[in-house]
């Protein structure tokens, strides 16, 4: 995955079907472009299978519930 | 009534109200009246509940006169307007929810008021705790009583504004990406962020369900100790709420600080930093070790993924607001409306691996906290920017060192470490394991006990 542009910006948007404003199309940008970079560097294949999950318990694992 | 009093923390009012020195209705009658003066300027509030403060008031002393001697009872509060209150509107600061009004409390005002607090009025939050208030905008944005061109720090704004002012003695806020902390951080107050799951989002506006968290905003740990004891517990009403025994948060402070492990994680979070606020900071290092603490460097390796915090956020942001966003945008401030509708710009595929890197980067930190038993870095890495500058969509938003800490889950605790030459409060964040708030608040209050910058005033 590369750099997002502006071009990528505008065209992820028409897919989700979303108008935004041309004088925000940067902000947009650099706003993805930040949050997207760690997954640019990753190598989603070789990273270890790890589940998405927010709960604890006071070990730091699965809270039972 | 002296600003010693004003300012005074729930422990000294407590033992005051006993002795009869002071009562809850002149203490209030006293806040009414400063928020009068002091907030038509500052913003703090969206609306003042005065006939309610002083009926609560009136109950809390008559309890007192029967010889009630619960820790909250007539301490005045004021609650972030996203959190509901029967019968009271509760706007999330926003033009779409101008006039709503909740059916029924939320968990933590309710376990508040249940306690004997005397509510005050709702406190302004940036719209819908992401998008501070635009010049135009339908409500006013609260101002940094250090400094009124700065703002106050957000999403949990007016609860910033209101303790440091000294309009309220303690405040809920919340926190997805650090809107507890950053408030704390920037108007010179504490502000806890619990454990994911320890304190209830029943009843509280969602901006993102995995990162959302509930705690309080008070002047020092202490105050954060006493209020968290009443928020803290299980709640059916919230999918999230754990059923992790609650601690006790303020026998907890007393215990010696000696021997206590604090690591230090020099990635990312001193990058950028103004050297002001890295002096403060190893300054506060310097503190700790002087009352017997270690203090060593630690490493989490993909500190770095941190940003991909913005794919969870915004997403589950745009799935809140989806419908009203694309029904009626125009009831959405500028800067907000964009912000939302980059959530809708992510795959599914991204925000699923920003969920894997969250989950590596919480095993690391559960990893770090093995070896030691609390985490420090500085809260933000610049104090409080100005309001021109967080109004400039050019600009993007300032780098933050909360996020990490929603990611994780972990309870991370902002307070008071110094000021910078302009003025403006500095802080500290320490953060622990989870579920081990108390360890947080004692650290937090060994250093308040060794300084006095949260005893340090605005001049309003």
């Amino acid at each position: 995955m590369n750099e997002i542009t502006l071009e990528d910006v505008r065209r992820r948007a028409a897919v989700a079907g979303i108008t935004l404003r041309d004088d925000r199309v940067e902000m947009v940008r650099r706003l993805l472009n930040e949050a997207l970079a760690p997954l640019r560097r990753l190598d989603a294949n070789a990273m270890r299978t790890t589940e998405p999950a927010a709960t604890f318990d006071a070990r730091g694992g699965d809270d039972g519930r | 009534m002296a600003d010693e009093l004003v300012f005074a923390g729930i422990r000294d009012l407590g033992a005051r109200f006993r002795k009869r020195e002071v009562s809850p209705v002149e203490l209030t009658e006293t806040l009414l009246g400063r928020i009068a003066k002091l907030d038509p300027s500052l913003h703090a509030f969206v609306t003042v509940t005065a006939d309610r403060a002083r009926a609560d008031a009136k109950a809390a002393e008559t309890a007192l006169l029967r010889g009630d001697a619960r820790p909250l009872l007539g301490i005045p509060m004021g609650y972030k307007d996203i959190y509901d209150t029967r019968g009271i509107r509760t706007t999330a600061g926003s033009a779409l929810w101008a006039d709503r009004v909740a059916e029924d409390d939320s968990t933590c005002v309710a376990r508040l008021q249940a306690a004997g607090c005397v509510m005050l009025g709702k406190l302004i939050t940036h719209e819908f705790a992401w998008g501070i208030q635009s010049p135009g905008h339908h409500f006013e944005p609260a101002r940094n009583p250090w400094h009124r061109d700065h703002i106050p720090g957000g999403s949990s704004s007016g609860s910033g504004t209101a303790l440091a002012a000294g309009m309220c003695v303690g405040a809920l806020g919340t926190d997805t990406g650090g809107s507890i902390r950053g408030p704390a951080s920037f108007s010179g107050i504490v502000g806890l962020k619990p454990t994911y799951g320890r304190c209830s989002r029943a009843g509280v506006a969602t901006l993102s369900w995995t990162l959302d968290h509930t705690g309080p905003m008070a002047r020092s740990a202490e105050d954060c100790a006493y209020l968290l004891q009443t928020l803290a517990g299980h709640d059916p009403l919230d999918p999230a709420s754990s059923r992790e025994p609650v601690g006790d948060y303020v026998r907890a402070l007393e215990r010696p600080l000696r021997g206590l492990r604090i690591g230090v994680p020099r990635d990312f979070f001193f990058d950028g930093a103004d050297a002001e606020v890295t002096r403060a900071f190893e300054t506060a290092m310097a503190t700790y070790r002087g009352l017997g603490a270690e203090v060593r460097d630690v490493t989490i390796p993909s500190i770095w993924d941190s940003p991909s915090f913005m794919v969870i956020m915004a997403s589950e942001a745009f799935a809140y607001h989806e419908r009203d966003l694309r029904e009626r945008p125009e009831l959405y401030g500028d800067l907000l409306r964009e912000r939302l509708l980059s959530g809708a710009l992510y795959t599914s595929a991204e925000y699923v691996q920003a969920m894997r890197l969250r989950e590596r980067l919480r095993n690391e930190m559960l990893d770090v906290l093995r070896s030691v038993d609390l985490l420090a870095t500085p809260t933000s890495p610049k104090p409080a920017p100005t309001f021109a500058a967080m109004w400039d969509a050019s600009l993007g938003f300032p780098r933050s060192n909360t996020p990490p800490f929603n990611l994780s889950g972990l309870p991370a605790l902002a307070l008071p470490c110094g000021f910078a030459s302009a003025g403006l409060p500095l802080s500290l964040q320490l953060a622990g394991r989870p579920f081990d708030e108390e360890t947080v608040l004692r650290a937090g209050h060994a250093y308040q006990q060794a300084t006095d910058w949260h005893r340090r005033r605005p001049s309003v």
